[in-house]
């Protein structure tokens, strides 16, 4: 496996006295902004958490009617997506840039078989009565301390999904804009700095799977 | 510092215009060098325009509910109005003018000034975060003021998911985008200060209002997040039924304060860090003197900062809160006093002795600093259990939070408006007609929320436009302050636009005043400095007066 090695750098913008100072800046305001991201699905893991504490007992009766094994493949997918996406740092860094765009495509790939798995399992979720709040009745009648953590499921995986979406958008966006020479030479740092935004989609996940589909099985 | 220094960083004849380079304000004049300008000064100047704009909004909905109190029985609007009008109040003035206020007009013009850049980190993402602000913000604005909304500003479940029948989901809309502008605009000011300091500007050589402001933003990122995704369940819940905090749909209303508070009793210090922060550059130029304890100021602001999110159980003492839960919130609110306090005796401190100046903007900082001093005790009498017992939910708390919002943020606003305004536009401002409506502020504000002390104490419930007649003279009396204090609000707005075109024109210096923003040229060039500014001095060096100074 080989590629034309093309020149890796960042076009400087004026506000910034050189290269470093913006790379600096870039990097630190995304992690800042995921920071704010974390602390968006906080308060939902906060609430799950304080009902496995108070109520164990419906929560448990919630959670065996989650899809656990479609759960831990979709986190095998994420993680995975996670590997090409640092291949495609890595390369963008190599100044590789056709391998990097192949890279970003796989990654946008395992981001969208990742929606697919949900989308299916929300249809699961829809012929068990597990969606209280479409007209049929709940699966789990009589039990509102269930229902509030089953909301709390689909309040919680349909923002990850909206971020997920998002996320594949942005990739193949800008896979598009690198599938012409010189998009390394001006806008390397756009890899990096984006890079940690889909490990960051793939880290809430991380949370997400064993705080819904796991602890209390 | 040798004499070529002093006369360098304070020139004290204003400079020719003649062969400077063209200022911020002369670059360009057509609307589109405004609207998709990436200056942060300009975007500064579109920020107080429309802040401007919602606080009218704002005045006028409370002049009306002034209005409607003054008789007892309700007799001037129907209550569905009334609830209205107190909303349009809340929501406006909250969200969109206090919140706003000061970070995203004085913080956005001054941060990179005051450390030495050229602008902030990420310009264009500066104005986005302005055109998110004034999208949200018009859409909310509109709702409330043509469909009406009847929740106050706090959106309590069940009455904004379950009971209210007014246009909920709209105004929530606004709200939560304009929650996003307040992250871009923490977003920016944190990666500015960490990555855009001029060299030699230190940590402990920035100016206090930038570590305030650095404060600040740190609450508009770990805060504004959890409002953001309760506000979302909000609208999830009220518009397709997914039950979070209506117990018929398994929720838990007590949920929505826990969440609404985490950020809701932060947002207090969104309002008034910035505003300690103003105050921490008017006193020591007014007075000539240091900032008294200048790393003390620069921690009390982390410290409130952080302790602030840790306090919001204060607003549920009634709410069935367990014992051990209230009294450990009562402590941990007992604590934000003592920040609060070491910056209060350290710009007194700061006072004592100096040659103090009573010019406009001083006059504005001594009113905070007295009006803070009774908002913050009144706190603690709120956050004493037994009579939190007694005075919750009547005006008692609209008077405390009142003295906090407009005794403390309101006016370091105009304080910090009148000590800028000669560096945003290159103008002084009629400085006797700064005075008497400094004035007028300070006298129509006391009567006007003094006696609502009076009546939460006697018993009077916040949010009902009918009340027994006893509480009468009481109320007729706050009207009338209110009076007072709009006119101290019209003045301002009058005299200051005024000096845009009559005012004289204003030195680099005007107040003998220290920090980089001093430096440049009033009003700055695009890039703020004609030559990168290299910074070999303490913040304040203020000349020593007395050996007790040293
Ligand atoms: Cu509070």
């Amino acid at each position: 496996m080989s590629d034309v090695t093309f020149p890796v750098g960042i076009d400087v913008h004026e506000q910034f006295a050189n290269a470093d100072q913006q790379r600096h800046a870039a990097q630190l305001g995304m992690w800042i902004w995921l920071v704010t991201e974390l602390l968006l699905f906080a308060g939902l893991f906060m609430v799950a958490l304080v009902l496995h504490i108070m109520h164990p007992g419906s929560v448990r009766a919630a959670v065996l009617h989650f899809k656990f094994w479609i759960g831990a493949a979709n986190t095998a997918v994420l993680i995975c997506s996670s590997f090409t996406m640092s291949g495609a740092i890595m390369l963008s860094r190599m100044g590789w840039q056709r391998w990097m765009v192949r890279c970003m495509l796989a990654t946008a790939a395992l981001g969208s078989l990742f929606l697919l798995l949900k989308g299916y399992e929300y249809y699961l979720d829809y012929a068990e009565h597990m969606m209280p709040f479409v007209g049929q009745p709940y699966a789990l009648e009589g039990d509102p301390a269930s229902r509030l953590f089953t909301n709390l499921y689909f309040v919680t995986t349909a923002l990850h999904g909206a971020h997920l979406t998002t996320g594949v958008a942005i990739l193949l966006w800008m896979a598009w804009q690198a599938h012409r020479p010189g998009f390394l030479q001006a806008r390397q740092n756009r890899i990096e700095v984006y890079g940690l935004y889909w490990h960051f989609i793939d880290l809430i996940w991380i949370i997400v799977f064993p705080l819904l589909y796991v602890v209390g099985r | 510092m040798s004499p070529l220094d002093i006369t360098l960083r304070d020139p004290e004849t204003p400079r020719s215009t003649l062969g400077r380079p063209p200022d911020y304000l002369h670059e360009a004049h057509t609307l589109r060098s405004w609207f998709f300008t990436t200056d942060h000064k300009r975007i500064a100047l579109l920020y107080l325009a429309t802040i401007t704009a919602f606080f009218v909004v704002g005045a006028i909905a409370a002049g009306l509910v002034r209005l409607s109190l003054i008789v007892p029985n309700g007799q001037i609007f129907t209550s569905d109005t009334y609830n209205k009008l107190f909303t349009v109040h809340g929501v406006v003035m909250v969200w969109f003018f206090l919140i706003p206020s000061i970070p995203a007009t004085f913080g956005n013009f001054l941060i990179p000034l005051m450390i030495g850049a050229k602008d902030l980190a990420f310009p264009r993402l500066n104005l986005l975060s302005w055109y998110v602000f004034i999208g949200g913000g018009l859409f909310t604005v509109a709702d409330l003021v043509i469909g009406g909304v009847d929740t106050g500003w706090t959106f309590y479940a069940p009455l904004s998911t379950t009971f209210s029948n007014t246009y909920v989901v709209p105004a929530l809309i606004g709200v939560i985008i304009v929650g996003f502008s307040s992250i871009l605009t923490g977003l920016n000011f944190v990666v500015t200060i960490h990555t855009m300091r001029a060299p030699g500007m230190t940590w402990f050589r920035m100016p206090i209002f930038v570590w305030t402001h650095y404060a600040v933003s740190l609450i508009f990122l770990l805060g504004t997040p959890v409002i953001t995704i309760t506000l979302i369940l909000l609208v999830m819940e009220r518009s397709f039924g997914i039950g979070v905090f209506d117990p018929r749909l398994g929720g838990d209303p007590v949920l929505f304060e826990h969440l609404f508070w985490f950020y809701s009793h932060p947002a207090v210090y969104i309002m008034v860090l910035p505003g300690m922060g103003v105050i921490s550059e008017i006193v020591p130029a007014f007075a000539q003197k240091r900032l008294f304890g200048y790393r003390f100021v620069a921690y009390a602001s982390l410290a409130l900062a952080s302790i602030t999110f840790f306090v919001w159980g204060h607003h549920m003492f009634v709410n069935g809160e367990s014992n051990l839960a209230a009294l450990v919130f009562s402590l941990l609110s007992f604590a934000v006093a003592v920040p609060s306090a070491v910056k209060v005796y350290n710009w007194t401190a700061t006072m004592y002795k100096g040659s103090i100046r009573l010019q406009t903007p001083m006059l504005y900082a001594m009113g905070y600093i007295g009006l803070f001093v009774l908002g913050g005790l009144t706190g603690l009498f709120l956050a004493t259990l037994s009579i939190n017992e007694h005075t919750h939910g009547t005006y008692f708390v609209v008077a405390h939070f009142h003295y906090i919002m407009v005794g403390g943020t309101m006016l370091a606003f105009l304080g910090g408006l009148h000590f800028w305004w000669p560096k945003f536009t290159g103008k002084m401002y009629p400085e006797a007609w700064g005075r008497v409506s400094a004035i007028f502020i300070f006298i129509g504000f006391n009567v006007t929320f003094f006696p609502q002390f009076l009546l939460g104490y006697l018993g009077m419930p916040r949010r009902y436009h009918d009340y027994p007649p006893e509480f009468q003279l009481l109320n007729i009396v706050s009207s009338a302050g209110a009076t007072i204090l709009a006119a101290g609000y019209i003045f301002p707005m009058i005299y200051l636009i005024w000096s845009l075109w009559f005012g004289r024109q204003a030195p680099s210096n005007p107040w003998q005043a220290k920090g980089l923003e001093w430096t440049t040229t009033s009003p700055p060039p695009t890039h703020n400095f004609e030559t990168p500014p290299t910074v070999d001095f303490a913040p304040y060096d203020y000349p020593l007066r007395t050996p007790a100074d040293v």
